[in-house]
């Protein structure tokens, strides 16, 4: 208990250090956090050019799917400050330098995770905000508490299943000595898809992001409870389990994890 | 000149044998782009559900619309990237190029040209006459379109390389390239048509992408190969494409020179 209670110290510590060096950049940080709030509004105004012609997408409005995408980025923000620095395992894996971090006495795990604090992410967390917030007030929302709790329940499991699927791709560099390209061809195309309603894609991919990787649990099974849509296949009250998903998975990539770190023999000399 | 052309070759066969030693790379690069080509595939798809055709143009023919642009991706893709560039001019990697007797922009082409080769003769070409064969979209019912889309891909590419390279060359002003980066991936993905044509854009939007060089990238390209752009149409496309290319050309030359000059008063 105590050496829990020392390591989220030491973390809390970590990050400050983390923090104030990214703040020594006064512009850096500001065009960081600027660029990151753009390129989400850029695909925002790409899904609008889109609808223009079209006025929906399987009976998905503008505002719905821009509902739809600025969750999963809401919950992809919280996921890039606390884990996105996962991908570059490999880099530490082939210099040698990940030793450092089986030396210290604090968890690898932890210490790694330790290492940075994304503070450019507050992009994603104006751009989402914003967005959610617009949509709301144009869909004419009013959510009660229990569809308030679900939305936070979004949050926090679309954090935990997307953090959990970052950590797992980060163990492939223990076996593979690769991680970030994983990232860039398997996990940020898949994110993608998951920027349009799932149900426009095959029963095969639907499978496999709601049982398997499963990123329907981000965003889609959230939205349809939040818009109040019916959607033929998946029963309404799924969108409550997000949560409990984004725990089982996040347990399972940290297994995972602990499996490639055991077997971690180092590169240096 | 046959002797300089020669030094350039060198540069393309060194990083065409670069491409193959690193194929990995190369291979999952298309896994990425197929996976891309699959996402818009389905959204064009639901898009179309219970519609003939939208602004004149058919589900038939936007299906080969991002069928070839996405080929055309994958081949720009293997080119060496923006952050690239920044990296090199940040780490002071470029001084040592411009040392060298020769060109650095065109160095680049060259180099750049390797990779490409390699790309496309092992992913993109094999794996996209697959899905043409499987799909059978709209294509080139001419040998003459079929000469003139080549023709406007490859101006295409040169545009986008002018402009990258351009993006890239700010570095030598900007210590931060965050904000410019951004600029360059919104307008590269959005007013060249890569994902969605001009056509469906409202109008004003449609006549500032027409005012922009990066139409000229794909969406021109992509035009031409299902045969929305034909006729006087396609030749006042093909003459914008050209006028652009001269222009990006020439703002390269332009900061490019101004860039080395930079580099001569920061050196010593």
């Amino acid at each position: 208990m105590q050496s829990w209670l020392r390591g989220i110290k030491m973390y809390f510590y970590m990050i400050g250090v983390s923090i104030r060096t990214q703040l020594q950049y006064r512009y850096a940080f500001v065009m960081n956090i600027l660029g990151w709030a753009m390129t989400y509004a850029g695909t925002a105004i790409t899904m609008w050019v889109l609808l223009y012609s079209f006025g929906a997408i399987e009976g998905w409005s503008f505002w719905e799917l821009l509902f739809l995408f600025a969750l999963s980025v809401l919950s992809w923000g919280v996921c890039v400050v606390l884990f996105f620095h996962f991908r570059t395992l490999d880099q530490f894996i082939i210099q040698g330098t990940f030793d450092r971090f089986l030396v210290r006495p604090i968890h690898p795990f932890f210490h790694f995770m330790a290492m940075k604090f994304d503070i450019g992410a507050f992009g994603q967390f104006l751009f989402s905000i914003v967005a959610v917030a617009m949509a709301y007030q144009r869909l004419g929302l009013h959510w009660n508490l229990w569809q308030w709790l679900v939305f936070l329940g979004a949050v926090i499991g679309g954090t935990l299943i997307q953090g959990g699927l970052l950590i797992a791709i980060s163990a492939m560099a223990f076996w593979t000595t690769r991680s970030e390209r994983f990232y860039w061809v398997v996990m940020w195309p898949a994110k993608s898809l998951m920027n349009y309603p799932l149900s426009i894609y095959p029963r095969m991919v639907q499978i496999l992001v709601a049982f398997i990787l499963p990123f329907a649990f981000v965003n889609y099974l959230p939205a349809l409870l939040l818009l109040g849509k019916k959607s033929g296949i998946y029963p309404p009250y799924w969108g409550f389990f997000s949560i409990l998903v984004g725990v089982l998975f996040f347990w399972l990539c940290f297994q995972l994890w602990m499996l490639g770190l055991n077997r971690y023999k180092s590169a240096g000399s | 000149m046959i002797g300089t052309l020669r030094m350039y070759g060198v540069f393309t066969r060194k990083s065409f044998q670069r491409a193959a030693a690193y194929r990995f790379d190369a291979w999952t690069r298309i896994l990425g782009n197929v996976m891309m080509l699959f996402m818009w595939g389905f959204v064009w798809y639901a898009l179309y559900q219970g519609k003939g055709s939208v602004e004149s143009v058919s589900f038939h023919s936007m299906l080969s619309y991002i069928l070839v642009s996405q080929a055309l991706q994958g081949i720009h893709g293997a080119g060496t990237p923006l952050w690239e560039i920044q990296e090199r001019v940040r780490t002071g990697d470029i001084a040592m190029e411009m040392l060298r007797p020769y060109d650095y922009p065109l160095r680049m082409l060259f180099t750049d040209f390797g990779s490409i080769f390699f790309h496309f003769l092992t992913a993109v070409l094999p794996l996209y006459t697959v899905i043409f064969l499987v799909f059978s979209p709209a294509v080139p019912t001419t040998l003459g379109q079929g000469m003139l889309f080549i023709i406007s891909a490859v101006l295409g590419y040169f545009i986008r390389y002018c402009i990258e390279l351009t993006f890239g060359l700010f570095t030598f002003w900007l210590v931060e390239t965050g904000g410019v980066e951004d600029i360059f991936y919104f307008s590269i993905s959005l007013f060249s048509g890569s994902v969605v044509p001009l056509w469906f854009f409202p109008d004003w939007l449609e006549q500032v992408a027409l005012y922009l060089p990066f139409q000229g990238i794909y969406f021109v390209p992509n035009s031409i190969f299902v045969g929305q752009l034909s006729g006087k149409a396609l030749l006042i496309g093909l003459f914008t494409q050209v006028v652009w290319l001269v222009v990006c050309y020439a703002i390269l030359r332009y900061v490019w020179a101004k860039a080395s000059m930079k580099i001569v008063i920061q050196g010593g």
